[in-house]
């Protein structure tokens, strides 16, 4: 009998999890340039865990941040300084500068509790412009606009040291941010969440604190944009702030939107979805396209990412995760598929 | 015993007044009804006694608890929960979690905690639900996602939001707006099988005014603010305050 109960279905996990260990070798297998391609999983991993983070606000709570990168930023330098400078243990910070990021987005949580909707982009927005001047400014220890070599990640006396390596770090991560953030969101906190997003009044009638649940939205996100950027900051061993700026954010608001708001699992499809796109898709057709298109090679990312937005919000407002419920549908009714549903 | 006492309410919206000196009181165990014409400040009562609106002066105690020091989401740990006239709902979610999300106060932080770990993750929560849904005759929609459901449902599924962390008062705001009648029916005889069965304190707003006559204890009749009448139905329909209100003035004869 089917349980009437919501709980998980938890079987696709071990095979999941065998999958994200086979791929590495996987892709050994088949081609010789495979440090790259595992180059750019590892920032769709870590893309990932952040996009998560974003879904958690944006597309749960529906507080709408145009600041991410400006917590990726501080997650990123914070532990740089923490872990060369101060000499704090790699392990450590991976756990502490989360938890400052967290902070920050208390403090950038405050002024949600008023504003919404456009006005607070604006804000989130304001935020990733202070974040970076911030870091410029404090030169002494970020050497400003130059950028910063980081140390490799050290953990349990191992280091860290190769994109293959680093893999199995940022992918534990991913892993394991993945099924928390479901629970997580499968819980009365992730209730409170949504409620907020689609009634204030049910909310606050049904007894959730919207001061407190947004802030912890918004500290949440800030943890997990911390936690990607402490993985960015050690995995990529250079970080400059010319990466964090506005138009990272809207990358990752492009991201959540592709995979479908609302839904970690979309948050995940969306990231590695553009990132694979923008690392190995659109290299291989650049210079192709441009024989086609009268535009310089370099505008072709941007000119290919607002196409992809502008399609999916017209014509795939669920995402790639809501093209994914609609294939499980097609295919449960197999021979007796209304045409309509499949659109 | 928790009576809901409601002392010379006076509320204003720039200008407009919504309320001018309205003093009640609700007793444990009875079905009491709002009525008046749109604008005759039922909602805003509502919205008072559910901490939304804040009056200028007067008084709302329940229990001995003064509801107006409480902030909105502290209402529902006094014991009372409220419906709203336009839907409040979470479109995206399914019906079971939207029940679920009423009995959020009730639901133990460090509980859920655990339950992160553990493998069976909602099913003591979920039993709650699960026999108000029945209750209500819900069973076997708790899976549905509620956006696509009937009007009629998605009324039914906010009315179960607010009985299912078990309160002794429920505001329920227009449950027959947008009903047929075999619906209205249906809601009259839930509204008063929770009071009878559940033995919750009803409170609620309605223009349909053979439903309200058919199950109402006491009824209240407001008018641009002000009280007009307090009593049964039979007394109600006799006033000739109301008569004239209501009806015009030859509507007698």
């Amino acid at each position: 009998m089917k349980s009437r109960y919501a709980d998980e279905n938890l079987s696709w996990i071990a095979p999941l999890v065998l999958l994200v260990i086979a791929i590495p070798f996987l892709i050994r297998g088949v081609t010789f340039s495979y440090r790259y391609y595992l180059y750019v999983l590892n920032i769709a991993g870590i893309y990932t865990i952040l996009a998560v983070g974003l879904d958690i606000l944006s597309g749960y709570t529906g507080l709408i941040s145009l600041g991410h990168a400006g917590f990726f930023a501080i997650g990123a330098y914070t532990s740089a300084v923490l872990v060369d400078q101060a000499g704090i243990p790699f392990g450590l910070s991976l756990i502490i500068t989360p938890i400052i990021t967290g902070f920050f987005g208390l403090v950038v949580g405050f002024p949600a509790l008023r504003v919404s909707g456009m006005y607070l982009g604006l804000t989130t927005m304001g935020f990733g412009f202070i974040a970076r001047r911030l870091i410029i400014a404090l030169r002494a220890w970020t050497e400003g606009s130059a950028g910063l070599e980081v140390s490799n990640p050290v953990l349990f006396g191992f280091e860290f040291a190769s994109d293959w390596a680093n893999y199995f770090l940022i992918f534990t991560f991913v892993v394991a941010v993945v099924v928390v953030a479901r629970r997580v969101m499968n819980s009365k906190i992730g209730r409170a969440f949504m409620a907020i997003r689609d009634s204030e009044r049910a909310a606050e009638a049904a007894g959730v604190n919207l001061t407190r649940y947004k802030l912890l939205a918004f500290f949440m996100s800030a943890v997990l944009a911390g936690l990607a950027g402490v993985l960015f900051a050690h995995t990529m061993r250079f970080i400059s702030t010319d990466h964090f700026d506005i138009l990272l954010s809207i990358y990752f608001i492009i991201m959540i939107l592709v995979g479908g708001v609302g839904s970690i699992y979309g948050a995940v499809l969306g990231s590695v979805f553009i990132v694979l796109l923008d690392f190995l898709l659109i290299p291989a057709f650049k210079d192709w396209m441009a024989l086609f298109v009268a535009i310089e090679v370099a505008d072709i990312q941007s000119l290919i990412f607002g196409l992809i937005m502008f399609l999916f919000i017209i014509f795939q407002p669920m995402g790639l995760y809501g093209v994914w419920l609609k294939m499980r549908i097609y295919w449960k009714l197999f021979p007796f598929n209304p045409k309509k549903r499949f659109t | 015993m928790p009576d809901l006492q409601i002392e010379d309410l006076h509320v204003r919206f720039s200008g407009v007044v919504a309320l001018n000196g309205v003093s009640m009181e609700i007793r444990e165990g009875e079905i009491f009804s709002l009525v008046g014409p749109n604008g005759s400040g039922k909602t805003t009562l509502f919205n008072c006694v559910s901490g939304f609106v804040k009056p200028h002066h007067g008084t709302i105690c329940y229990g001995g608890l003064d509801l107006l020091s409480q902030p909105p989401h502290r209402i529902i740990d006094a014991g009372i929960s409220r419906t709203f006239q336009n839907l409040q709902n979470v479109p995206y979610m399914t019906i079971l979690d939207n029940v679920l999300l009423g009995n959020h106060s009730r639901i133990d932080n460090w509980e859920t905690v655990r339950r992160w770990l553990s493998r069976d993750q909602r099913e003591s929560e979920e039993q709650a639900v699960l026999k108000v849904l029945d209750f209500l005759g819900l069973a076997n929609y708790e899976q549905k996602y509620l956006s696509g459901q009937p009007y009629g449902i998605q009324k039914l599924v906010e009315v179960a939001r607010s009985l299912v962390s078990r309160p002794k008062l429920v505001l329920i705001d227009e449950p027959a707006a947008g009903m047929n009648d075999q619906e209205t029916m249906e809601i009259a005889k839930i509204i008063t099988e929770i009071r009878d069965d559940l033995g919750i304190t009803v409170l609620v707003v309605e223009h349909d005014m053979s439903l309200v006559m058919s199950i109402s204890d006491r009824v209240c009749v407001l008018d641009s603010g002000n009280i007009v009448t307090v009593g049964n139905p039979d007394e109600v329909k006799e006033h000739p305050d109301v008569i004239s209100a209501f009806l015009g003035e030859g509507a007698v004869a």
